[in-house]
């Protein structure tokens, strides 16, 4: 029983983490199953990839009712995150897991980096929302989304930690608007990969249905605690968990 | 065209209720026949699937919504395709065709080298 409560409770404090935090979760999920349930790095990625499309696909569907999200920019990017997806998907059935897991070590100081950054420039980014943009750089744009898709499947996130300063920095796309799209994206980058875990056999439904039902719970109390929340504190606090992470996978794979 | 993306968003949440609904069953069925989630679970067999949701098997429900969960968003650039050739928007219907072709590859690379 001890199991049960654990996995459900851990995926739904990665859905809310992930939910405050603009995230899909994977960066969270992955480390709770490899270090705290002993799971492979691979099984834990595959169970990852389907519960971030299960909560990119619900936050996706706001996002396209209210028409935040940009779907021709979001699917013209989706066709290069699939793509990335499935060299991402291939590769890692090549590599090592101690490489995997380093390089899932390196990923975690690279959000943590991101997110302490963030907290600055918050305010300084938020006031282009709501106005006419146009898409710049679309080459530049191709190339990070390829990217996000390999990162997405090689290592079980969503790749919105790419994408969002992706299009907001350098394709000129709102903050808000930059932030729906990805999250449209997710899906599908997520979905190449998974699709691939689940042919290969490295999909445990035992584990994955109650993680991503823990995971769809906790995104959907996340979003209603968003406004109670003080995001500044929860951010700082979420940068020590993914180093204390990162030092965990490190050891993990150096062990 | 306001319409057809609000169709999209719709789509895409309905499908994902449907495939909670489907997890939640199973992981019920896995509590009620006390299987440890960390126990090893079956493997997909498609053949096996309808035998196992007629006689309340837990990993039918689990698979069927994985399953779900995975052909949720391909399903939203099915939709995306039908809309955009009805407005007729080509080279974004030639996209959403590229994008699925990127997934039916993934799919048969993976199955071949599996």
């Amino acid at each position: 029983m001890a199991d049960w409560i654990l996995i459900i409770a851990g995926g739904a404090a990665a859905g809310v983490f992930g939910s405050l935090l603009g995230l899909g979760g994977g960066v969270l999920i992955v480390p709770l199953l490899t270090l705290g349930f002993g799971l492979e790095l691979r099984e834990a990625v595959g169970v990852s990839l389907v519960s971030v499309i299960m909560t990119s696909s619900a936050a996706a569907g706001v996002y396209l009712e209210r028409h935040v999200a940009d779907l021709r920019l979001g699917m013209r990017l989706e066709l290069f995150t699939a793509i990335g997806a499935l060299v991402g998907g291939t590769i890692a059935f090549l590599l090592d897991e101690r490489f995997l897991s380093l390089l899932f070590a390196a990923l975690l100081v690279y959000v943590a980096l991101s997110m302490g950054r963030s907290s600055i420039s918050e305010t300084e980014t938020a006031g282009s929302d709501g106005r006419p943009y146009a898409v710049r750089n679309l080459p530049l744009g191709i190339v990070g989304a390829t990217w996000a898709g390999v990162a997405s499947a090689l290592l079980g996130i969503g790749g919105g930690i790419v994408k969002v300063p992706l299009m907001h920095l350098a394709m000129g796309i709102p903050l808000r608007v930059a932030t729906a799209t990805s999250n449209l994206m997710v899906g599908i980058t997520a979905a190449a990969g998974a699709a691939i875990y689940l042919a290969r056999g490295e999909i445990d439904p035992y584990v994955a249905g109650p993680t991503a039902i823990g995971v769809f719970v906790g995104a959907s109390l996340g979003s209603r605690l968003a406004h109670r929340v003080d995001l500044r504190i929860l951010r700082w606090l979420f940068v020590v968990v993914l180093l204390y992470t990162a030092v965990q996978m490190f050891l993990r794979a150096t062990a | 065209m306001i319409d057809f993306e609000r169709t999209l968003g719709r789509l895409l949440i309905g499908l994902t209720y449907v495939a909670t609904a489907l997890l939640v069953v199973g992981v019920l069925l896995m509590l009620a026949s006390g299987i440890s989630p960390l126990s090893g679970g079956p493997q997909l067999d498609p053949a096996a699937l309808p035998i196992d949701l007629v006689t309340l098997t837990p990993a039918g429900f689990l698979w069927l919504g994985l399953l779900a969960v995975i052909a949720t968003p391909i399903g939203r650039v099915i939709a995306a395709a039908v809309g955009f050739a009805r407005t007729g928007e080509h080279g974004m219907v030639g996209v959403a065709v590229g994008i699925l072709v990127v997934i039916a590859v993934a799919i048969g690379t993976a199955v071949a080298g599996s």
